[in-house]
């Protein structure tokens, strides 16, 4: 397979992607794009093999380094000031303090995962201790993962009892506005 | 840093893109390297200067 080739059926699994996404989303369906997109990364993977020309070299990696760290600071500024916004909004619609905790947490996961990256291809990639640091990694995201878990899991909600809308724990925002129906 | 590996692929009878093959680059980085422009690691280095039949030292003119 020429790279020429191979950037052709990129671009149609991209298309395809990008079809399947928005009808998912109609369809309200959102097993179908994470099964799309495995399948997809493993046709990629597989034609990737099948290419017979250089798809990229140090160059590319050297450039995609620049732009990756770029693209984490240009990230985190806009999110973190795109969260206090949403977040000194929340009383004027309590919808936005959801979305500026959203950003908080991702921008948070996003330098995190940035950090320990930079760490495996500065230092431990070229030790001995791989399996010790990858095996810390694992902690720390199993422990990060819970933590999510536990602060999104509507412990601090209202829940709808007998047509009415019930305190359960401490939630920080309001009563939703729709009618509770069950 | 200059350097002369657009003269010596020429007298080798070599395109920018059968250099790049041979190098295992792409031809954008061929061209980059012969403007100057871009800083080879030292396995490029190496690797091209092997397919030019010269040293890097020769192949790269560094600037004091």
């Amino acid at each position: 397979m020429t790279l020429k080739q191979f950037k052709i059926v990129q671009l149609i699994i991209a298309i395809i992607l990008g079809i399947t996404f928005s009808q998912a989303i109609i369809l309200k369906n959102y097993l179908i794009p994470v099964a799309v997109i495995i399948v997809a990364s493993l046709i990629m993977l597989y034609l990737k093999r099948k290419v017979k020309d250089v798809i990229a070299d140090e160059r590319d990696y050297l450039t995609g380094g620049k732009a990756a760290l770029l693209t984490v600071q240009i990230y985190s500024w806009v999110a973190v000031i795109a969260m206090f916004i949403f977040y000194s909004a929340r009383d004027l619609n309590p919808a936005y303090e959801p979305i500026g905790l959203t950003l908080a947490y991702s921008t948070c996961l996003l330098m995190l995962t940035y950090s320990v990256i930079f760490r495996y291809y500065d230092k431990v990639k070229l030790s001995d201790k791989k399996l010790v640091y990858s095996a810390l990694v694992l902690i720390l995201f199993l422990a990060l993962a819970l933590f999510s878990a536990r602060l999104f899991s509507g412990e601090d909600d209202w829940m709808c009892k007998d047509g009415q809308w019930v305190k359960h724990g401490q939630p920080s925002f309001a009563a939703p506005s729709v009618p509770c129906n069950k | 840093m200059t350097n002369k590996i657009k003269e010596l692929r020429l007298r080798a009878n070599l395109t920018q893109e059968e250099l790049a093959q041979k190098v295992k680059a792409r031809r954008e980085t061929i061209v980059f390297l012969e403007q100057g422009k871009y800083n080879p690691s030292l396995k490029l280095a190496h690797d091209v200067a092997a397919v030019l039949k010269i040293s890097v030292d020769e192949l790269f003119e560094f600037d004091d």
